[in-house]
């Protein structure tokens, strides 16, 4: 016991002596959450500028321009064709809407006018966004010159308790991310102290192996838990994210995440005869958990032969448990099964890190 | 209490029978049998890579023989290795140190390894870093890294102090200093393990010796023993460029041996006066009288010794 409470001081000590590590564990995450927070949080004044071709005298042309002048994220500005061509083609507007000089006529006519959008596929947001608004805008006009009933009404509905902003969909995962470097990174201090036979000089002394890697452990839980009041606390007070669900659910699953990517970590240098040859292996675990867990986007646009990937990564099951239990997100999979994968995991990497680790 | 004090003195400390080890083809540890009596200053001498390092890290328990039997304090090594550490103090060869906490800072962390520990003030003192307690390990100078590494091993107040080339890289100041470290423990009637490839080191700081090279023990004996046994005569020692055929060396009056090495001559003698005046007439013969350089006759040493009974100078 003496033993190990000196050892946990000892490496608590070196960690806050070690600048790099202080910045990778505390500043690092909290960067990121300002940065995503301040891309996320501006979204609300995001708008595109639209050109609009139109015969001054034209009453349906008036019509959709002042429908779409309407349109909160839309600049609208009207202009000859050529001209808001150029526009378009130089980047300065995302679509051109050209109305027909005579569609006064056609409709009086009762014949079907046609507007013409141009837009850059390049630009992804054109498609994504400003048409389907355009489309619907146009449809808007449609209805109110032909004057049919509304039959059909489409009221939207949230499911959340709460809306749920991207900040709030963020911070969980920011977590998530967090813990994973930390546990995963354990096991190069492990690595770069077998490397300068620092174990090897503990193993000449009666300390055992496992008080030395339970102090290690309960030092990366320390720091795991105070990364975790830091997040949640800087995210509450920039950003307004709240913690809304069971604090003590929120902890365990942060010692349970820490403990999982330690073993992890452990076995996955088990071999590593260098710090340099383990900083790579880390990597390749890392990188693909980050983008493939759905941490920082939803993965649902991800082709079908990756998802046994992301189901068998246990940084989705994390990010979700996290966003479940901080902002009340809606569950991708229950929080027992959450709970399971993970533990798994850590049963089955500590035995083979146990197995396979090679303390000289 | 009493009767197990001198039943201890009257067994060996350390007892070694039929140790091998072998890496791959290397043979690194061939057979190797010894004991070491309690209160003994103990020392392995040999050149890089002749067995030390691993003979002495199977003592310690932190390898493995491959065969043989070890025991340590009566206790056997390969069952009880944690019982012997709590009572040897061991250095590493290379220092192993944790650079980012203080000199104070890590021998306390490592007093709290044992069960039994001396105050972190004294060790300090012993080792003159008293004045850098509060410097970071990374901080330290080579020496100082060094003689922290000494202190580590004495933290526990050891029955057997393993030093591995202790004093290697030191400079001369603190080698001496390190050295009398070594003897106010050899007075304190602690029993001292000592690898080193100084000659001059094993010399002066072990009661007996044993001379290793390609994992075999080839002498043991005192370093007054070694050095009598081996020689009746004395050395001279000179530089000639080019050297003389070893034949023409052999035929001097006197000449028992004869060992050159690029420019440097060794060539013993049980006749100094006649050899040398040889040595001298022969080089006038040559006209190499300009060439011939630091002529000089010293007692034989252990250096000697390793010399006549492997035919290579142990540095090498």
């Amino acid at each position: 016991m003496k033993a190990f409470s000196k050892l946990l001081i000892s490496d608590l000590k070196q960690f806050f002596r070690d600048r790099t590590a202080l910045f990778f564990t505390f500043a690092f995450p909290i960067i990121f959450i300002f940065i995503f927070g301040w891309v996320f949080t501006g979204s609300g004044s995001v708008s595109y500028d639209i050109g609009l071709v139109k015969n001054e005298g034209s009453t349906v042309g008036e019509k959709i321009s002042q429908m779409l002048h309407q349109i909160p994220i839309f600049e609208t500005s009207e202009g000859e064709f050529e001209d808001k061509l150029k526009e378009l083609e130089g980047g300065d507007l995302r679509a051109v809407v050209v109305i027909p000089d005579d569609i006064d006529t056609y409709i009086i006519s009762g014949q079907t006018a046609e507007i013409e959008v141009y837009y850059d596929p390049a630009q992804t947001t054109s498609a994504q966004i400003i048409l389907p608004v355009l489309r619907q805008s146009i449809d808007e006009v449609n209805r109110q010159i032909t004057q049919q009933p509304i039959l059909l009404h489409l009221t939207e509905k949230s499911i959340q308790a709460h809306d749920l902003r991207d900040i709030d969909y963020l911070v969980p995962g920011i977590l998530a991310m967090s813990i994973l470097f930390l546990g995963l990174f354990g096991s190069i201090v492990l690595v770069e102290r077998r490397e300068k036979k620092i174990l090897k000089r503990f193993g000449a002394t009666p300390l055992n192996r496992s008080t030395m890697v339970f102090s290690q452990v309960a030092y990366r839980l320390i720091l795991a838990l105070v990364q975790t009041l830091i997040i949640i606390g800087i995210a509450y007070l920039v950003f307004n994210v709240q913690m809304v669900g069971n604090w003590f659910l929120l902890l365990g699953l942060v010692m349970l995440g820490t403990l999982t990517f330690i073993s992890i970590g452990y076995f996955a240098v088990a071999r590593a005869k260098t710090t340099e040859g383990a900083m790579p292996i880390i990597q390749i675990i890392q990188f693909p958990m980050l983008f493939l867990s759905g941490i920082f986007f939803p993965v649902d646009f991800m082709p079908d032969f990756m998802r046994p990937i992301i189901a068998i990564i246990p940084l989705t099951y994390l990010g979700d448990a996290f966003r479940q239990v901080m902002v009340e997100a809606t569950p991708l999979y229950p929080m027992s099964l959450n709970i399971a994968i993970l533990g798994a995991w850590l049963v089955i990497c500590m035995i083979l890190a146990i197995k396979l680790f090679r303390w000289e | 209490m009493t009767t197990k004090t001198e039943k201890e003195i009257s067994t060996p400390v350390i007892n070694v029978e039929h140790l091998a080890k072998s890496y791959g083809d290397i043979n690194a540890v061939d057979d190797i049998s010894f004991q070491v009596m309690p209160g003994e200053a103990f020392g392995m001498l040999g050149p890089n890579g002749a067995g030390k390092t691993t003979t002495v890290e199977i003592i310690e328990g932190l390898r493995t023989a491959d065969s043989g039997r070890v025991s340590v304090l009566g206790l056997d090594v390969a069952i009880v290795p944690v019982k012997i550490k709590q009572r040897i103090g061991i250095q590493l060869q290379a220092p192993s140190l944790l650079p980012l906490v203080t000199v104070q800072e890590i021998i306390e962390l490592f007093a709290g390894f044992y069960k039994r520990s001396i105050p972190a003030d004294d060790i300090l003192d012993m080792l003159a870093l008293k004045d850098s307690r509060k410097v970071l390990v990374k901080n330290l100078s080579g020496g100082q890294q060094q003689r922290l590494s000494v202190a580590m091993a004495l933290i526990n107040d050891p029955d057997i102090a393993f030093l591995d080339e202790p004093t290697t890289g030191l400079d001369p100041q603190a080698r001496r200093s390190l050295w009398s470290v070594i003897e106010d423990m050899r007075r304190k009637g602690k029993t001292v393990f000592l690898t080193t490839h100084y000659m001059e080191e094993a010399e002066r700081l072990c009661d007996r010796v044993a001379i290793i090279d390609h994992g075999q023990i080839i002498a043991m004996d005192s370093p007054r023993e070694l050095i009598n046994t081996h020689f009746k005569e004395s050395a001279i020692q000179f530089e000639l460029n080019p050297a003389p055929p070893e034949v023409i060396l052999q035929s001097f009056p006197g000449a028992t041996q004869v060992i050159i090495s690029d420019s440097e001559i060794i060539v013993y003698s049980d006749n100094i006066p006649a050899t040398m005046s040889s040595i001298l007439k022969y080089a006038e013969k040559v006209n190499l009288t300009e060439q011939l350089k630091d002529l000089y006759v010293r007692e034989a040493t252990l250096e000697d010794v390793f010399l006549k009974l492997t035919g290579r100078k142990i540095r090498e």
